[in-house]
């Protein structure tokens, strides 16, 4: 199993060889993860490679003790592609970057497939209603705002701020 | 999104699914760089919700993507700083590592020698700074002039020759906050009067500790200072 936190440190002393490894090993995921969020090739591309630039400018304040290098290194990558698009550019795309553009229904039952059986999250995530269920898969994977889901399953603002603070209650009690 | 009176775990989970607005993560990244409690509750709602970036199918990069990775490291230098980007979390070291400093010691300083050399300092200064600061070392002697503008730009002036240990070089350090870690103001990569620029600070106040070190090349690599203290003291609002 790749020691992310090793290769890491490894940055931090100046290894390029190390941030081209982690790159190597999670990079087309990174990219995924980022197509699901912005939609736009192009987009998700620069996002990855700006996520790489940071982790080697900010590798030197990694600390193994205090987290896990997998989920730091895909923190970067989401507050990335989230300031990404809170700048609005899932407003500018262009026709042919239509042809690019999936669903979110599509989006959203691929990662539940994906997401598997008898892992700790589906569990709980299976327990919520559906509505809140979905409220919480849009905000994480899609990187929607309250405000964008309120929008996009057509019910009010409250509404939606309630499924999501009672469906993150929900899943913290589920998965202590 | 201030709702301090909400329950944290709630407050981390609407970081971690990215509901939770800039100010509210820095805030809790500042929280959980402060403690360590906090910061494994951020890391274990990072990894819980981290099975969901596992779903993602991967995509192949494009061939040229570490061509342009590798091409824009030239051009970025090592951050030293660590709280005032709300990217991850600043780490420091383990809580149960040795201070390299203590914050404490401050106290023992030659007040009047400060006083004396800021009044002075005062009069020839040509931009109005919020506060002065003269940095003083073991031996009680002053070695450089801090002044720190609203804006954040901080003026250092070093007083007399400093000879910087083989391989390091000097790093600037304030603390905003009294009860706060300290914050990197940025490196003087050669030892003549420099002028520092850090975002994201509040304004520089009356008693704020200024501190330099010797550290590494690149700065501290914890983000806190480890390195031996050059000199330090507390700012003053020139009268």
């Amino acid at each position: 199993m790749t020691d992310y936190a090793q290769l890491l440190e490894n940055c931090a002393g100046g290894d390029r060889a190390s941030l081209r490894t982690v790159m190597d090993a999670e990079g087309g995921r990174m990219l995924g993860v980022a197509l699901r969020m912005l939609r736009r090739r192009d987009l998700a591309e620069d996002a990855v490679q700006e996520s790489f630039v940071t982790i080697w400018r900010k590798a030197h304040q990694y600390d193994r003790n205090r987290g896990a290098a997998k989920a730091w290194i895909y923190t970067i990558l989401r507050n990335r592609c989230l300031t990404m698009l809170r700048q609005d550019t899932r407003e500018i795309a262009t026709e042919s970057d239509v042809l690019e553009m999936r669903q979110d229904s599509d989006i959203l039952s691929e990662t539940w497939e994906r997401l598997g059986e008898g892992g700790d999250l589906q569990r709980c995530l299976e327990r919520l209603d559906a509505k809140k269920r979905a409220a919480v898969l849009m905000a994480y994977v899609l990187g929607y705002t309250h405000g964008e889901i309120s929008g996009r399953v057509g019910a009010p603002l409250g509404s939606v701020k309630s499924w999501l603070r009672r469906g993150l209650a929900q899943l913290r009690e589920c998965l202590s | 999104m201030t709702g301090n009176e909400r329950p944290l775990e709630e407050r981390i989970d609407e970081v971690v699914i990215g509901l939770a607005d800039e100010a509210e993560c820095a805030r809790i990244e500042r929280m959980a760089a402060e403690d360590i409690t906090v910061a494994r509750m951020l890391d274990q709602a990072r990894k819980r919700f981290g099975e969901l970036d596992d779903t993602a199918r991967p995509e192949a990069l494009p061939d040229d993507m570490w061509a342009r990775i590798s091409g824009r490291l030239e051009t970025v230098e090592p951050e030293p700083a660590i709280v005032r980007d709300p990217d991850v979390v600043p780490f420091r070291r383990p809580d149960n590592a040795p201070r390299a400093m203590s914050w404490a010691t401050i106290g023992s300083l030659a007040a009047s020698v400060v006083l004396a050399i800021a009044l002075a300092w005062t009069l020839f200064s040509q931009k109005d700074p919020a506060v002065i600061a003269v940095l003083i070392n073991d031996a009680g002697e002053p070695v450089a002039v801090v002044e720190g503008s609203v804006d954040n730009t901080t003026l250092i002036t070093l007083l007399g020759p400093t000879t910087v240990p083989e391989g390091r070089i000097m790093q600037v350090w304030t603390k905003p906050d009294e009860d706060g870690p300290p914050v990197s103001l940025g490196v003087l990569s050669r030892p003549t009067s420099t002028r520092l620029e850090v975002e994201n600070l509040p304004a520089p106040s009356a008693n704020q500790l200024y501190e330099i070190t010797f550290e590494q090349a690149g700065g501290s690599p914890t983000g806190l200072p480890t390195g031996p203290i050059h000199g330090k003291g507390l700012a003053q609002q020139p009268l």
